[in-house]
């Protein structure tokens, strides 16, 4: 499985567009992008999830890094457009209620 | 008496001149078309990680003899010498699949087998110095 | 070395002056099967181009000086061949070495798990778990008390394989070092929380459900942490509801606080325990629904609590093409009459 990455720097926040499937195989790819944009003082990341079809649990394992190292350096961390079975991950996890997470827009 | 013959590497005319000289004497010696093959592919990648690692540096073939219960074994013994930056971890470059990146760069543990001694020395920007000895069958 | 290279030398000749002489299909099967005993003898390709050029000599001595050149110089293009063959062998044997080191530690692996199931008076236990590859990432643990209670615990390390298994060990050996007298579940995972927040890499973490069955009272009080949620099959209305308990993974917070739940059993009832490998077991056709899992268990339902594991998890592997992605543990816990 393939898993496309796309960075797009912002005037206060970096938003990483993230599409594909996010598993064991593709986990460290996403960590690469992701963690070094946590890792500044102050830093605001939005990650778009809503390409990505699936997470597993080395997927999930990912945002946690990025989530504490986010706390670290008194940043934000957002992940915004994820569909319903990324949505349940994060709620059965109990990571909804510590991450800043939006749901997917209903189609109008 | 032993024949000796030196070579500098610093381009890839170095690294013929290299294979050339070994290829010499391994037919003087007597040498089999393979083993002759097999001793030149050795000079080849030694002369070749020169060129590449540490820009400059020598190669020598000598011949050399062994005393033995059966008799004189005869043999080529080739070392390769450089000041470049030098090894890091010997134990890392020495271990199967750590160079194979494309190519025919079985790496150092290829010339190895290659050959039938090999003695490898290296110190982190001095430089690096390999002997290797391939004996006649 | 030396007298298997004169042997096949021999018989090369042999088998390639045959061929010349009647060009026909057995001289070039000879050919393929002696292309094996070359493999077998370990002569690399550019001794099989020797071989060759040797034969030749043998029976064309006239053979002309350019032909016999264009040897010399077709060996030094297989000596690539001939490198990259022998780390190919070396690496064959290493990678047969890691294989029996990881067997070896699977084994180990599996002592951190209970070697058998409790007898219970009330109670029919089925478990089974699986590993996608060699090692696990999947935890359970069984303990029974003297009023017969029995506390059950099912986890699920972050990824797979030998990282998790690693993790696994820790696990373990903190639920032996909780303190002796039982804990209520919330209370358990809140120890064992404040272990693995302190020992684990920041991107790991252990999802667990814990229950506690008393069986003087036929309750099952549970808490969850981040944990797949299972299922309770009520006999009476013969219908499955989703066992879940709401909780943050383990290792993330170290004061997280866990919900206690709880469930009166009747006879019959049934407790499902199990990890995410069993829900997201994937076909071509994409990933299994929940129902579906809950339809298999219903029809194995006249059964033992181990026949229904046994069977449900066939059929997953067989949904699968008997190849699983995830390691997959389902457990039951059926109320006898």
């Amino acid at each position: 499985m393939n898993l496309d990455i796309r960075t797009e720097e912002k005037e206060d926040y970096n938003l990483l567009h993230v599409s594909g499937e996010v598993d064991a195989y593709t986990a460290s790819q996403l960590r690469e992008s992701l963690l070094p944009l946590t890792e500044k003082e102050g830093a605001s990341v939005i990650v778009d999830l809503s390409n990505v079809d699936y997470i597993d649990s080395t997927g999930l394992g990912i945002f946690i890094g990025a989530l504490k190292s986010s706390n670290h350096y008194n940043g934000t961390l957002r992940l915004v457009g994820l569909n319903a079975r990324v949505k349940r991950l994060f709620s059965i996890t109990g990571l909804d209620e510590v991450m800043d997470i939006e749901e997917e827009e209903e189609a109008q | 008496m032993s024949v000796q013959s030196n070579v500098e590497v610093h381009s890839e005319w170095g690294i013929v001149s290299a294979r050339q000289a070994g290829r010499n004497l391994a037919k003087e010696l007597g040498f089999g078309g393979v083993d002759q093959a097999r001793f030149t592919t050795a000079i080849s990648e030694l002369a070749r990680n020169i060129y590449l690692y540490a820009e400059q540096g020598e190669i020598i073939i000598e011949t050399v003899e062994n005393s033995r219960i059966t008799g004189v074994q005869r043999g080529l013994k080739i070392t390769a010498r450089d000041r470049g930056p030098g090894i890091k971890s010997i134990r890392e470059v020495m271990e199967d699949g750590y160079t194979t990146s494309g190519g025919l760069g079985a790496g150092l543990p290829g010339v190895k087998r290659l050959m039938d001694e090999f003695d490898i020395d290296s110190v982190t920007g001095e430089g690096t110095e390999i002997t290797a000895i391939k004996w006649l069958r | 070395m030396a007298d298997s290279y004169s042997f096949m030398q021999e018989q090369y000749t042999k088998i390639l002056k045959t061929y010349l002489e009647e060009k026909n299909e057995i001289g070039l099967y000879q050919a393929q099967q002696f292309s094996k005993k070359v493999l077998e003898n370990q002569i690399s390709p550019e001794e099989v181009v020797s071989l060759h050029i040797e034969a030749l000599e043998h029976f064309f001595p006239d053979l002309p000086q350019g032909a016999r050149d264009s040897f010399d110089f077709l060996i030094e293009i297989m000596m690539g061949y001939g490198m990259a063959y022998r780390e190919h062998q070396i690496l064959r044997d290493k990678q047969k070495e890691l294989e029996s080191e990881i067997n070896v530690a699977a084994s180990m692996q599996q002592t951190f798990l209970p070697d058998e199931i409790p007898e219970m008076d009330t109670l029919d236990v089925g478990v089974i778990s699986v590993p996608a590859s060699k090692m696990s990432g999947d935890y359970y643990h069984f303990v029974k008390d003297d009023n017969d209670c029995i506390g059950v615990a099912i986890a699920d390390i972050i990824g797979k394989g030998v990282p998790a298994a690693l993790c696994m060990s820790m696990i373990k050996y903190a639920m032996d070092s909780l303190p002796e007298q039982r804990l209520q579940p919330g209370a358990l995972l809140e120890n064992l929380n404040r272990v693995v927040e302190q020992n684990v890499a920041s991107n790991m973490f252990i999802t667990m459900m814990y229950g506690s069955y008393d069986s003087r009272v036929h309750h099952f009080y549970y808490s969850g942490a981040g944990h797949e949620p299972g299922f309770y099959y009520n006999k009476a209305e013969d219908s499955f509801e989703e066992l879940y308990a709401k909780g943050l993974v383990l290792g993330l917070n170290r004061d997280t606080q866990f919900r206690e739940y709880h469930k009166k059993v009747e006879p019959g009832d049934f407790i499902v325990l199990l990890s995410d490998g069993v829900t997201e077991c994937r076909t071509d056709d994409g990933f299994i629904e929940r129902e579906e899992i809950t339809r298999l268990i219903r029809q194995y339902s006249d059964l033992s609590a181990q026949e229904i594991v046994d069977n449900v998890f066939y059929q997953l592997e067989k949904l699968q093409g008997f190849r699983l992605r995830d390691d997959f543990s389902l457990i039951i816990l059926r109320r006898k009459v």
